[in-house]
């Protein structure tokens, strides 16, 4: 623990034993000075140079003594100089020097209390696990803890006095001019940064700072408290990597299990173009060609080659494994793109449709195949659910809209179904991977749109409809609500 | 009868059923279209139909459903069934009922032009042209 005294107090080991060997030699030659000379002043005064020299390296009670021993040896030499000639002048100066060295005694005293009190500080400081440093604002090193020495491997001796930005090669997460603007403002900063050891490794700090101030309000320096998440960083993003496959996964499942309807839905227009074919030659070859039947038919054919590839675009961007990606995404668009996909399961199943899309939705930002996946497992429930419910009851609605205020509120989708609705019991589980209302359900559907949506910084709930069946409710955030006036969402449109 | 056989054509997809209807018109017959089994039903011409094509999968009644509704009221109409999910099951279930064909979409003009061809046979009706 000294090393970190020398920093901060400047107290060199070699003065332990120095410093008392010049007191006592002190001493003693003022007590010969002040016993033998016949010198008319208060000699005895300069004992609180001995005071004052002592104070550097004794405790208390030792300071007390020597002390204590200086205003013993001013006594003495009063006693042994004017034996029974008691003058009003030397009486004076004798009690000069005394007052002198009591006084002097009780300056060091304090010192050394308030010098203790700093010294257990900065111990502290050095007992914590988290690297803390202080620079001045030319970021300049001048404190550097034990936990900055063992995090980073530069000894104390080696990083004070560099420059902490180049000595670490920090990586900021936004431009410098900003991060000090808001320490400057506020007096602290908050986040996360890249720092190189002195073997090269790298490693993610949470970083917190907080300005020091000099009593006219002038920024002074900054103390750095750093603690590593690199571990923490790492799990987190396996953690996303997985989460990120297994929905993957899920998304590929669901869309097998809509294989049928899926064929279906390319199956229908390229019979269509098919037959629209047939149809066109048959016009042409009739002995008057009716070249209007005719161009209806390529037309209806080019119609439905296009419809068809649109169905496919859709199905290989949902079938794609990319990393999620972070994009305005329009949430009516969403519903719109994948309603396709679900409308052969709908019609099979004889569910009605209402669709109530939100005007004036401000654009979310996400993963717009994620998205997709979520109203897609979340349509395709209701659509299964309902299959008990007697036909001409079957009801899917799927409303969007903004939570609350306008521009401030999260951006909500909302589906609804008339089913049979899940009891009290059930409905905290939903979301639990591995549990199924369905026979044959693999229960990962709502367990992978909750994670998806937590991930993009929402939320998901089921509560029972109004009128039964169920409510499905998704809550995306908006991101104009903490946006500044140059960048509303509406700009990012392509 | 009508000079140019009426042929009704049932299938709740759009592009699907306007396609099929301008082929039977090309093939020189008339046709009118349904988007559901129960529209034809309700239908005030339903006697006057010389053949019905219809969709098997339909949301509400299916084809096969249509099938039997018909026969049991004693209507002999002849039916072609498409499907884009051809089931043998399926298949042999129409066939034993009396369907004229059984047809996969994208179906073969060829195969649909016999189908309609041994249809109207079946009733009497000589092609009107090809």
């Amino acid at each position: 623990m000294y090393a970190s005294r020398d920093v901060i107090l400047n107290d060199k080991p070699t003065n332990r034993w120095l410093m008392p060997v010049i007191a006592a030699l002190l001493a003693a030659a003022i007590f010969i000075i002040d016993t033998f000379s016949s010198l008319d002043m208060a000699i005895a005064v300069l004992y609180v140079v001995v005071v004052l020299l002592s104070a550097n390296y004794s405790d208390r009670r030792g300071l007390l003594a020597i002390a204590g021993l200086c205003v013993g040896l001013t006594i003495l030499s009063f006693l042994v100089m004017h034996a029974g000639n008691y003058d009003l002048s030397a009486v004076m100066r004798g009690l000069v020097s005394i007052a002198a060295i009591t006084v002097t005694t009780l300056l060091c005293l304090e010192n050394q209390t308030a010098t203790q009190s700093l010294r257990g500080q900065a111990d502290l400081l050095d007992l914590t696990h988290d690297a803390i440093f202080v620079r001045d604002i030319a970021d300049t090193v001048l404190y550097w803890s034990d936990g900055a020495e063992r995090l980073y491997g530069w000894p104390r001796e080696e990083a004070v006095g560099r420059p902490a930005a180049s000595l670490l090669k920090t990586v900021f997460p936004a431009p410098l001019a900003d991060i000090r603007g808001e320490l400057f403002r506020t007096g602290r900063w908050e986040g996360e940064l890249v720092h190189t050891r002195k073997d090269g490794s790298k490693v993610t700090v949470m970083s917190r700072w907080s300005l020091q101030r000099d009593e006219k309000g002038r920024p002074l320096a900054a103390m750095e408290t750093n603690s590593d998440i690199t571990e923490r960083k790492q799990a987190e993003n396996a953690l996303n990597q997985t989460r990120a496959e297994l929905a993957h996964v899920t998304r590929v499942t669901t869309m097998g299990e809509l294989t049928a309807s899926i064929a279906h839905e390319v199956n229908q227009p390229l019979a269509a173009v098919v037959t629209n074919g047939e149809a066109c030659l048959r016009w042409l070859g009739r002995a008057e060609p009716d070249i209007g039947e005719a161009r209806a038919s390529v037309e209806r054919m080019i119609a439905n080659g296009r419809r068809a590839s649109d169905v496919i675009a859709r199905l290989r961007a949902l079938a794609r494994r990319d990393e999620p990606l972070q994009a305005p995404v329009d949430v009516n668009e969403v519903i719109d793109e994948v309603l396709p996909l679900i409308e052969r399961e709908r019609a099979t199943h004889g569910v009605a449709l209402d669709v109530a899309p939100g005007e004036r939705l401000p654009v979310v930002l996400g993963d717009r195949v994620q998205l997709q996946q979520v109203v897609l497992n979340l349509a395709l429930n209701a659509v299964q659910a309902m299959a008990a419910v007697p036909d001409g009851s079957r009801r899917l609605q799927i409303a969007t809209r903004i939570d609350g205020q306008e521009d401030r509120g999260c951006v909500l989708i909302e589906v609804r179904d008339t089913g049979p609705g899940v009891d009290a019991e059930s409905l905290p589980k939903l979301f639990n991977a591995f549990y199924s209302t369905k026979k044959d359900g693999m229960g990962m559907g709502l367990s992978i749109s909750r994670s998806i949506i937590e991930a993009h910084g929402g939320r998901i709930a089921a509560a029972p409809g109004e009128d039964g069946g169920m409510l499905f409710t998704v809550a995306l955030p908006n991101p104009g609500k903490d946006a500044s006036g140059d960048s509303l969402p509406e700009e990012r449109r392509p | 009868m009508s000079p140019t056989p009426m042929i009704t054509i049932i299938d709740d997809d759009e592009s699907v059923r306007v396609a099929t209807e301008s082929l039977v018109r090309s093939l020189g017959f008339s046709a009118r279209t349904f988007a559901s089994a129960e529209d034809f039903l309700n239908s005030p011409l339903l006697g006057e139909t010389a053949c019905v094509i219809t969709d098997v999968q339909m949301p509400g009644m299916s084809g096969v459903e249509l099938q039997s509704q018909l026969r049991a009221r004693g209507d002999e109409t002849p039916l072609i069934f498409i499907t884009a999910f051809p089931e043998e099951r399926i298949r042999r279930q129409v066939h034993a009922a009396g369907a004229v064909g059984f047809l996969a979409k994208p179906f073969d003009g060829h195969a649909m032009i016999e189908c309609i061809d041994r249809a109207l046979g079946e009733r009497g009706v000589a092609m009107a042209g090809a």
